[in-house]
């Protein structure tokens, strides 16, 4: 199934819109979602690098431009930081589509508790999938969601090495880290 | 050893981008609402907070942004030790405290390069703005001084804040404790800044009119085109009470607040513009 990236030629970036969506084909492929049809929209006029997808008979995807932006060279874009953008929504989007997630929030009604549970569980799975990535950095981003505390710790790590959850599983692990932080 | 060293000759390794003031206000894209059209649907508190969704990046993001300009502190507090002559053109108790404040940058980096892997970034993962180091190139040892300890320093004092505070909400011990240390060395350095501003230039108002001068000219350029600001849609926010303990008075302080709504509001109206020429390019592109 095709992936329709918009827009096509960008202006306030040095983007390739062919990469992204070599990017994204290869990623449905290793992922076993080819056969769904992907929209991907690039608000190219914020730097920001929020990314968020939606799912009924196609995934569109939402992305600020700088989820695929190289931090090294502004305005540049990074195939490692496409990839990771794209694959941690897709993953999420396979999530949904699978069962077991039927019921978790739609992502903007998400807590950042489980936006945070989530993004590790996919990012764990990203890495095994080959994709490079900074375990330090989705560490302190679920520290920051679950708390600086040995049991967020061990949350963190479970979640990481985890495949198989189901949205009632990976939420409550997150639940238990963030009461135990608290007390 | 050759003086007055310049910006583009500044020693880094490969894992370092180095970028200018022009390459960061050259970028047409903003989270702010500069315009009615689908931005304006974008929130409009920008304050680094845990609140925040992307949180997490944003700290890490600042956080580098601190490790570089330390580097570049301690660089320009190094040449004031080197660039001037004892006695005939600065006094020697001032270059004692330049050697002192490159003592506590030199720790500043490295506390800052631990906290940079704590927060999981590597070192050179983001673009370093060389612009702090430029305000250290003045002549006047004078105007440095307004440039790199009242200004440069004055902006570490209101980054600092925004980050200790993010650490205590986040509940990130090592975070809060480190910012809280460093935040005590910026006001010891904005005061020594104070002190020797007003001591030097004491029988030469001509001189302290051009250091403040100087110095309202920096502080709008490290507002970063409404970086900081009193305002929600700036992420740092001014750290009054510091500012404050650091030697500003109240007048310092409102005229500061002042240039970095200026800074902020400049900033929204070069971005309309940049897209308006950005549009037209893409339309009459379409039209070929």
């Amino acid at each position: 199934m095709p992936v329709t990236v918009t827009p096509q030629t960008f202006n306030y970036v040095f983007y390739d819109a062919e990469l992204i969506r070599s990017i994204a084909a290869g990623l449905l492929g290793a992922l076993g979602m080819s056969d769904h049809e992907v929209f991907i929209d690039v608000d190219e006029t914020t730097p920001l690098a929020r990314i968020n997808c939606t799912v009924d008979d196609a995934i569109h995807i939402h992305a600020d431009s700088g989820a695929f932006e190289d931090t090294r060279k502004p305005r540049q874009q990074s195939e490692t930081a496409t990839a990771t953008s794209l694959g941690r929504v897709l993953l999420r989007a396979r999530d949904r589509l699978v069962g077991g997630f039927g019921e978790a929030p739609a992502d903007d009604d998400l807590t950042l508790a489980q936006v945070a549970a989530w993004e590790t569980y996919c990012i764990g799975r990203l890495q095994r999938f080959g994709v490079p990535v900074n375990q330090q950095r989705w560490r302190y981003n679920f520290r920051n969601r679950h708390g600086f505390s040995d049991a967020s710790d061990a949350a963190f790590e479970q979640i990481w090495q985890s495949e198989g959850l189901t949205w009632g599983e990976l939420n409550a692990i997150s639940d238990t880290s963030v009461a135990s932080s608290a007390h | 050893m050759r003086k007055f060293f310049p910006v583009e000759e500044l020693a880094r390794d490969e894992r370092f981008n180095k970028i200018t003031m022009r390459d960061r206000m050259g970028d047409p894209r903003t989270a702010l609402n500069v315009s009615t059209d689908a931005s304006g649907k974008r929130t409009n508190n920008f304050r680094l907070t845990p609140g925040r969704r992307d949180a997490s990046d944003g700290a890490r993001g600042l956080m580098h942004g601190i490790f570089v300009g330390e580097i570049q502190a301690l660089e320009g507090a190094g040449r004031t030790c080197w660039d001037f002559e004892t006695d005939t053109e600065a006094p020697f108790a001032l270059k004692l405290d330049m050697a002192r404040q490159c003592w506590d940058e030199a720790r500043h980096v490295e506390i800052s390069v631990k906290l940079s892997d704590w927060m999981g970034s590597e070192i050179g993962q983001y673009a370093e703005n060389t612009v702090l180091f430029e305000a250290a190139c003045s002549t006047d040892p004078v105007l440095r001084l307004a440039g790199v300890n009242r200004a440069l320093e004055g902006l570490a004092i209101d980054v600092f804040t925004t980050m200790k505070e993010f650490g205590d909400l986040a509940g990130d011990p090592y975070l809060e404790f480190c910012e809280d240390w460093m935040l005590a060395d910026e006001v010891t350095h904005v005061k020594m800044g104070s002190d020797w501003l007003r001591k030097i230039t004491e029988n030469d108002p001509d001189r302290r009119k051009k250091a403040l001068e100087f110095q309202s000219v920096v502080d709008k350029l490290f507002s970063y085109g409404g970086t900081r600001s009193d305002s929600q849609e700036s992420p740092i926010g001014l750290a009054r009470r510091f500012r404050e303990l650091a030697g500003f008075t109240d007048d310092e302080v409102a005229d500061i607040a002042e240039v970095s709504m200026q800074a902020l509001n400049e900033r929204k109206s070069a971005v309309a513009k940049m897209r308006e020429a950005a549009d037209q390019f893409a339309s009459s592109a379409a039209a070929e």
